[in-house]
């Protein structure tokens, strides 16, 4: 094993700290949505009358933001952009490890040319979303300081990640990429190798860090949240079927 | 006589439904009267803030995050997308930001970051507040502007029901003294004379007496109400409003009416009077429970089979979606019957299959339509299939009167707009926010009448035909147009 320089030692360490952070504090927030009673049925009706067909509500909103499109076309369109793209770039780094080999296969320019354009697609939505924010007075209103925090977040990872294929010449980008596949590899097999050194993908690491540790504690929850949504996970059964909850009658008040 | 118009912020009916443009602290001095000592205390809450009120109040904040998941999932998930910002009556009344649904909300949650996340670290950026007396203060103005109507939640991308965080909000008030006089004295006669206006048996029987003579007068020979009769098949429970109020004891004429045509037996019970359950509305789990509670022990005292619930929103909400929960199991009534039963899917019922027959008629000479009530659109249903709730009460006025226009389309069905005045905000001094809460609304109302010629304007809730009938004369309409589907019933039945 080749020796490891100081920058991958504190980023190993970063790296592991945040994903144990990630993934205890997220367990945790599951746990916490799953074991909380809810004492009485409160579905939004007209709501479908089986637990099938409440999933299915739940799907709805999940894949297609449906009671959003109902409310705010505008706000439907970015937020639905940003998602779908944000949603394919992690799946395309993921997948990029799998088909990094050498040699690269004939289709890998086009492969990077899709997660190019949902990285400039991710990084305008976040721009027309932060807009909103900034010129929609009610909007406005009721914006908070992590609210704006988040976007930007996100939209200095998308420039950065951007900025690995504009910035960077063709091969100083392949020296990036030699040495970040092993280093990924590493992680999982606890066979270190140097990370990447090249200060903008430095930049991009970090923030993508920031953003998986501050998840937990930030209103991205609504990725789990939405699933326990009483107004929308819940069967309209009341009378065919006793909705009981024993532990609900420990509510004094 | 000085017009009371003079008194109230009236909106004017452009037929608009526009968006204003906020006014921070426009409604902020629209406040609710607090509530006497006698009434909370018989409700089991403190009267006035006492020594250590922080205390307590944040001991029944953490109780309900850990015993209610909806307000623990829903004070972390919102995004403040903006969704809700346009879609409260309340906001688009009054211009008030606080009442934005994510706005109200925020009221709650910035404690909420304080006390229960590590946000509450970072306290100015993350915008994280302790609980004073200046937060209760706009706690209890602001919570007691909301319907608890649901619309909000309706279009929210996650679901978040502001309703539960006005009910959470109002029980951590209540539990430190701080509670709401009509709600809380309205409560206290349910517990102490069986419903909502305090009748007691004798002077119910009386009005029934009245009632009576009254069909008798208009041709309704031998139409009984009875009170209190053992074995009867049905046990009805209207609200109280339908045993004296107008218009709501035209619709009471009307069951009675259905009842003696269809031969099935019935009775109303004085000490289950009122279908109605302010509990709910002030979001304890106990006092619901408790006025439910009547209702069904009425139902196995009687003996019934049946328990059939009146024209009334938030008391259908109740029945149909608690009471499994909170008085069930009903093995002690007949399971051929949905327990309980809505007044309109029962009679409909019957004019199906042919045991009642109705005369359109007999109501030629009226244009009706029709007003989703809030709880009974997005908090229950009637019948058997989704959306029930809509198509019934619509087939039953189509078959009791001719002309049917529906109102504006987006401010229908689980789109409705509430009267202005659910939830508990049915009382004189907020008559402002009734006013602005009522507007969109009116704007649809209005337009209907001038273009459409409506002149009737049939309700199934009690909350919503008293709200509307104070409203209607200060927006300068007819009173009169107000009533309930059953009161159409009352006209076109056969006898």
């Amino acid at each position: 094993m080749a020796p490891l320089n100081l920058t991958t030692a504190i980023y190993l360490l970063f790296t592991y700290t945040v994903g144990l952070i990630f993934v205890i504090a997220v367990v945790l927030r599951i746990y916490q949505y799953a074991v909380t009673p809810q004492p009485i049925k409160i579905m939004l009706t007209p709501a479908p009358l089986t637990k099938s067909g409440a999933f299915a509500r739940v799907l709805g909103e999940v894949f297609f933001f449906k009671s959003l499109f109902k409310s705010n076309k505008a706000t439907w369109v970015f937020g639905y952009l940003f998602h779908i793209s944000f949603f394919l770039l992690i799946f395309m780094h993921f997948l990029r490890h799998f088909i990094y080999a050498n040699p690269l296969p004939w289709w890998y320019n086009i492969f990077v040319g899709i997660g190019i354009v949902c990285g400039i697609v991710m990084v305008l939505s976040l721009f027309l979303l932060l807009m909103r924010r900034v010129v929609i007075e009610r909007v406005k209103f009721i914006s908070l300081f992590q609210d704006y925090l988040i976007l930007i977040l996100l939209m200095l990872i998308g420039l950065a990640g951007l900025s690995l294929n504009y910035v960077l010449t063709p091969a100083a980008l392949t020296v990036v990429d030699n040495q970040l596949d092993p280093y990924m590899n590493g992680l999982l097999t606890f066979q270190f190798t140097n990370i990447p050194s090249n200060p903008v993908f430095l930049i991009h690491y970090t923030l993508v860090m920031l953003l998986i540790l501050y998840i937990p504690f930030s209103k991205v929850m609504h990725f789990v949240g939405i699933f326990f949504s009483p107004t929308r996970n819940m069967a309209d059964n009341p009378i065919e079927e006793r909705y009981y909850r024993p532990n609900a009658k420990d509510l004094s008040i | 006589m000085a017009k009371p118009k003079n008194k109230y912020k009236v909106p004017v009916l452009d037929g608009k439904i526009s968006i204003p443009k906020i006014v921070p602290g426009a409604s902020a001095y629209e406040h609710m009267i607090e509530a006497q000592k006698d009434d909370m205390e018989a409700l089991g809450f403190p009267f006035k803030l006492q020594d250590g009120w922080k205390d307590k109040a944040l001991g029944v904040f953490k109780e309900i995050l850990d015993h209610n998941k909806a307000v623990r999932d829903y004070m972390d998930i919102c995004v403040r997308c903006g969704a809700c910002t346009d879609k409260c009556q309340f906001f688009l009344g009054t211009a008030d930001p606080n009442n934005m649904p994510v706005q109200r909300q925020e009221l709650m949650r910035k404690v909420y970051r304080y006390y229960f996340t590590p946000s509450g670290f970072f306290k100015s950026l993350s915008n994280a507040q302790e609980l004073t007396e200046e937060v209760l203060k706009e706690w209890y103005t602001y919570f007691w502007q909301c319907s608890e109507c649901r619309r909000c939640s309706l279009y929210c991308p996650y679901g978040i029901d502001t309703a539960e965080i006005t009910m959470a909000a109002r029980q951590i008030m209540d539990s430190i003294g701080l509670g709401q006089k009509y709600t809380t004295e309205v409560i206290h006669k349910v517990f102490k004379t069986g419903n909502n206006i305090g009748i007691p048996p004798a002077a119910l029987r009386n009005t029934l007496d009245d009632l009576e003579e009254e069909i008798e007068e208009e041709g309704g020979k031998g139409v009984k109400i009875p009170m209190d009769v053992e074995g009867a098949e049905v046990l009805l429970v209207p609200p109280s409003a339908d045993f004296f109020a107008m218009p709501h004891m035209e619709s009471l004429k009307g069951y009675a009416k259905v009842f003696h045509k269809a031969g099935i037996s019935y009775t109303v019970s004085s000490y289950a009077s009122e279908a109605g359950n302010f509990g709910k509305f002030i979001g304890s789990y106990q006092n619901t429970k408790e006025i439910n509670k009547r209702i069904w022990d009425e139902a196995r005292r009687l003996k019934v089979k049946r328990v059939i619930i009146g024209e009334c929103g938030h008391a259908w909400r109740a029945a149909y979606m608690y009471s499994n929960t909170m008085n069930g199991p009903f093995d002690f009534l007949d399971s051929k019957y949905k327990q309980p039963t809505h007044i309109c899917d029962f009679t409909l019922g019957l004019v199906k299959d042919g045991v009642i027959k109705l005369d359109p008629s007999a109501n030629d000479d009226k244009v009706v339509t029709f007003h989703d009530s809030c709880n009974v659109a997005r908090g229950s249903r009637i019948g058997d299939v989704v959306g029930g709730q809509f198509t019934i009460p619509r087939e039953l006025i189509k078959a009791a009167a001719n002309k049917f226009v529906e109102l504006r389309e987006g401010t229908t069905k689980e789109s409705t707009y509430c009267c202005g005045a659910g939830g508990g905000l049915l009382t004189e001094e907020v008559m402002n926010v009734r006013l602005a809460g009522s507007m969109p609304r009116m704007q649809t109302v209005k337009e209907a009448v001038d273009n459409h010629g409506v002149n009737f304007y049939a309700l199934i809730c009690a909350i919503c035909k008293t709200q509307f009938t104070k409203v209607f004369p200060l927006y300068g309409l007819d009173e009169e147009m107000v009533g309930g589907i059953h009161q159409l019933v009352s006209n076109a039945i056969i006898m």
